[in-house]
């Protein structure tokens, strides 16, 4: 069920934080070389799904501070992640409302769109600076996260929603 | 939403602005980072406040794996160890002997002016995780500034080369492997001592001797060492074999494989190798009065 339908509990800053946080741990995790390709880009799903749902609190500033982090922690040139961070986010937040009410399969589309543009935008800023194309399998992490989004988004709405349904 | 939002609905500037202001910072970043290294600072600061999730993500593997150690089996270590007592004692014996050639071969290396090949100082370091970036092959290892890791250090495993420090932060640093496509070794063919430098072409791909003559002395099974040339490579390191030789073209391609296990470690050691190379000559660097001047470091 899409998140407007529903009325929910207000989410706390910390949970926010936490869930970056562990986006981060995952993204850091020591993946092998070979499977490299295909683990989902979680910090940009969550980026994503909090914009989505809380558009007040996480926004392109967010992404961005997330985005040199991820900089850092991979080793990569400085603002890559950042900027492709920053674009998404922002993306999220202009459709905001529209994107709120679709169902969650519709939803995966569209943030298997975002999360193939923050890689296009990585592979641009890349190739402008000399790399050589990585090859088509980089963007299957994209698929991946897409077909994760209804199950994590589930997941992440089971801490907010209300043991109990109003009564009207 | 038709004209602009009541003031109660106002939340600072808007989506565009805001992403313009970070979108125009991230290409200041990369430009600044990719043209001009000049973040050097702002990464090691990011890098230590990274650090506590660097060290999370990785610690259980380590633990898991350390855990996987201790339970295998005793049997197997006792015999081990009698099997290892019975080596020592024979390695003593040989140590004996080879104290006595170390102290002649070091009279016999005072006569003749190498100075290049005297015992390094060297460290171990673990592999935290491969760099997750896919347009390099890097490593992240732990040992940093603090350990005192500098940027050029050489890494090698037991068989060969494997990188060189290419970045250093506070508490980790950056490994460039051998197969990167930046990375350049100075090597001579062991056979016949041609000088030459090996390329490498990506990662997962073999390593490349560019610009060689058709008829290049080099042949399929040819092992290319460090030549030391450089003053940074120390001298005698075997880098790669040669895989596949073609003279079609104007030029031969060499392509080799590198001899160390590039792509699976858990460790790798740190050489310590500091070269007291002679500044260049003054006159060699300047042909005909134009280019930069260079002077040794």
């Amino acid at each position: 069920m899409p998140i407007s339908h529903q009325l929910l509990r207000p989410v706390s800053i910390g949970f926010i934080v936490l869930s970056f946080i562990v986006a981060l741990l995952v993204n850091l995790l020591p993946w092998q070389v070979s499977i490299a390709n295909f683990a989902p880009d979680f910090v940009a799903l969550f980026i994503v799904y909090w914009a989505l749902n809380q558009p007040r609190r996480v926004g392109v500033a967010t992404a961005f501070i997330l985005g040199v982090l991820m900089d850092v922690g991979d080793g990569n040139v400085l603002g890559q992640h950042a900027l492709a961070y920053s674009v998404i986010a922002y993306l999220v937040l202009i459709r905001q409302r529209q994107m709120a009410v679709f169902a969650f399969w519709q939803q995966a589309l569209i943030v298997f769109g975002l999360l193939t543009l923050a890689q296009v935008i990585m592979v641009i800023v890349r190739m402008a600076l000399g790399a050589p194309f990585v090859g088509w399998a980089y963007f299957a992490g994209s698929v991946l996260a897409a077909l994760l989004w209804p199950p994590l988004s589930n997941l992440m709405l089971m801490h907010q929603r209300k043991s109990v349904p109003d009564e009207l | 939403m038709q004209t602009s939002p009541p003031a109660f609905f106002k939340q600072g500037p808007k989506p565009l602005t805001r992403l313009l202001i970070f979108s125009l910072l991230s290409i200041g970043l990369i430009v600044g980072d990719a043209q001009y290294s000049m973040l050097g600072r702002i990464r090691e600061q990011v890098s230590v406040l990274l650090y506590p999730l660097q060290w999370a993500a990785t610690a259980p593997f380590a633990t898991l794996r350390n855990t996987a150690d201790f339970l295998s089996r005793q049997t197997e270590l006792m015999a081990e160890n009698r099997q290892l007592n019975d080596a020592q004692l024979a390695a003593r014996a040989q140590a004996m002997r080879l104290k006595a050639l170390e102290a002649e071969n070091a009279s016999l290396r005072e006569l003749s002016v190498r100075r290049d090949t005297v015992g390094q100082s060297s460290q171990l370091t673990e592999i935290l995780y491969n760099g997750r970036d896919p347009f390099t092959s890097r490593l992240i290892v732990d040992r940093g500034e603090q350990q005192g890791v500098r940027s050029g250090q050489i890494a090698i495993d037991a068989s060969g080369v494997v990188g060189q420090v290419v970045r250093v932060q506070p508490l980790t640093a950056e490994i460039r492997l051998i197969s990167d496509r930046n990375q350049m070794v100075p090597v001579v063919v062991e056979r016949n001592q041609l000088r030459t430098v090996v390329y490498g072409m990506g990662a997962h791909q073999p390593l490349e001797v560019r610009n060689m003559a058709p008829n290049v002395d080099i042949q399929l099974g040819d092992v290319l060492v460090t030549s030391g040339i450089d003053g940074i490579y120390p001298v005698g390191l075997p880098v790669a074999k040669v895989v596949k030789v073609e003279r079609g073209s104007s030029f031969a391609r060499v392509v080799c494989a590198p001899v160390a296990a590039v792509d699976r470690h858990r460790f790798l050691l740190l050489l310590d190798h500091r070269s007291d190379m002679p500044p260049y000559p003054e006159a060699a660097s300047q042909p005909a009065g134009a280019g930069k001047h260079k002077k040794g470091n």
